[in-house]
């Protein structure tokens, strides 16, 4: 694959803000105590920009996914989305899960167009046709009749990527998709999620807990740490995409989002 | 030892002759006496002359009629019941023990009841075929619906699914495998329900021909419409309700294609 020049990090910042998080914080009660899930958060992400929330597990990150989801409340602070406060789960900010969540009653295609109802109210076949263009978009096209079960692991990844970019998201947020993956299937998702975003100038939002995974993917790192939750860094990244996750220099990338994260706080 | 699914066939044949031969030679034996206890060929026999006089067909018909309006009737109302227990918490905490309560009592249990109501008519075969079998689709469906993965629902609601269309589009059909578990069962309360009551409140069925044949003292009928009830209950649970679970079962991934 060819590396496309992407637009440097400075373009970026000129670009509109997509979503802006003030003093989102979530503190919850465990029974006996009031337990700090997350320290407020302030960030902007902007529009086109694929930004990972990056730390191990305990750290607030997936909690800041579904608050922003709107699986979650926050305890304090605003998310705004184009400049509105969000509310509640919406299909303008589409999850794409952890265990891809695919509707075993429906097949491939019908899974893809599930979430083009409300585009396309009453039309089957121009809900069918959209289905297929995203099924091609993720190589899975020969499949669009398969029941859920006869896909392997990344198979069902990719249908689930296909059916959260076909409803057309203002912003896709990625729970960790990739763990249950073997490494091969892995590199390969790599590329295809890295050649989607270049296409689509989708605004994302990937959490992962590995630094190469971090690195590979982001335009911008936000590191997280645990107990209470809260952001650590926010580092920029910019090496040219699509970038490969074996490449030694995403990995000396992802020693420096380590070493962000081991590095004493302030 | 290790059987082949083809041959287990031929065991399951051989093991219904067995029953056939041990029961002519029962019979053959003359310990008890023969109005009490008729040979496999005097029932074969009472059957065709029910059929040639045309006392059966129309009979099957009556059942099958009442069966096929009365658990259609039960399964919309069970499932209807099933999906409000299903999402509210409230109505399945009153619900559900009432019905469990109810599915403790035998389903004949609910002739009398019916013959207070509505005398002899065929509405009141109706009402034990509904109270036999709705309980059970309920309860069948609320599990089902109760035990739905979380991510399912969450994955309707990221793309954008209205709550008024989540119980059509997304719970009953994650339910499905469930659901037809308690129709199944409900098949088999309202069958044992249906005949019941058709046994004192109809002129026409197989559990009037039952009783018939015990008016007349012909062991013969008894026995020759009880294996055909067995028989019809059988058959559509494994043929109509069986085949229906296991296409489930195969999408689901739950189940093997054999």
């Amino acid at each position: 694959m060819a590396a496309e020049a992407h637009p440097p990090a400075a373009a970026v910042t000129e670009r509109p803000v997509k979503l802006k998080l003030t003093g989102v914080s979530k503190t919850y009660w465990n029974g006996s105590q009031v337990v700090e899930a997350l320290q407020p958060v302030n960030t902007e992400i902007r529009e086109g920009e694929f930004v990972v929330f990056f730390g191990p597990s305990g750290c607030g990150k997936s909690t800041l996914l579904n608050i922003i989801a709107g699986f979650e409340d926050v305890t304090k602070g605003e998310i705004t989305l184009d400049g509105k406060p969000v509310e509640g789960p919406h299909h303008d900010r589409l999850m794409l899960f952890q265990e891809h969540g695919l509707f075993p009653w429906l097949n491939v295609i019908e899974n893809v167009m599930f979430g083009l109802r409300r585009k396309y109210r009453f039309k089957w076949k121009a809900r069918r046709e959209k289905a297929r263009q995203f099924l091609q978009m993720v190589h899975l096209e020969e499949f669009e009749k398969a029941a859920i079960h006869e896909l392997s692991g990344g198979m069902k990844q990719r249908v689930a990527l296909a059916r959260a970019l076909a409803p057309d998201p203002k912003v896709l947020l990625v729970d960790e998709p990739f763990p249950a993956l073997d490494a091969l299937t892995r590199a390969k998702l790599y590329w295809d999620i890295q050649e989607i975003f270049q296409r689509t100038k989708k605004t994302i939002v990937l959490v992962t807990h590995d630094p190469r995974e971090a690195a590979c993917l982001g335009d911008r790192v936000l590191v997280f740490s645990g107990r209470p939750g809260r952001v650590k860094a926010d580092i920029t990244i910019e090496l040219p995409r699509p970038r490969d996750i074996n490449d030694p220099v995403v990995a000396e990338c992802a020693n420096g989002i380590m070493a962000q994260l081991e590095a004493p706080g302030e | 030892m290790k059987v082949s699914q083809r041959s287990i066939k031929y065991y399951v044949f051989g093991f219904y002759l067995l029953i056939l031969v041990t029961w002519q030679m029962l019979f053959s034996a003359q310990i008890i006496p023969d109005y009490m206890f008729p040979s496999p060929l005097q029932v074969g026999q009472r059957l065709w002359e029910l059929t040639r006089d045309n006392y059966l067909w129309p009979s099957v018909k009556a059942t099958f009629q009442r069966m096929g309006i009365g658990f259609s009737i039960a399964a919309s109302a069970g499932l209807l019941i099933g999906l409000f227990m299903g999402m509210s918490r409230v109505v399945n905490g009153c619900l559900r023990s009432l019905f469990l309560g109810l599915q403790t009592l035998p389903t004949a249990a609910w002739v009398p009841v019916s013959l207070l109501i509505f005398g002899l008519s065929e509405h009141g075969i109706y009402f034990v075929i509904i109270m036999s079998s709705a309980p059970a689709v309920a309860i069948a469906t609320s599990d089902g619906i109760q035990h739905i993965p979380p991510i399912y629902l969450r994955a309707a609601r990221t793309l954008g699914t209205p709550g008024y269309a989540m119980p059509t589009r997304v719970m009953l059909p994650a339910s499905l495998p469930s659901i037809v578990t308690g129709i199944k069962l409900g098949w088999t309360l309202a069958w044992h329900g249906g005949v019941s009551a058709e046994l004192i409140k109809s002129t026409i069925g197989l559990g009037f021909l039952l009783q018939m044949g015990r008016e007349l003292n012909d062991a013969a009928q008894v026995i020759g419409i009880m294996v055909l009830t067995i028989l019809f209950g059988l058959l559509l649970d494994r043929f109509f309700f069986g085949l229906i679970q296991k296409r489930i079962l195969i999408r689901w991934g739950l189940a093997q294609k054999s």
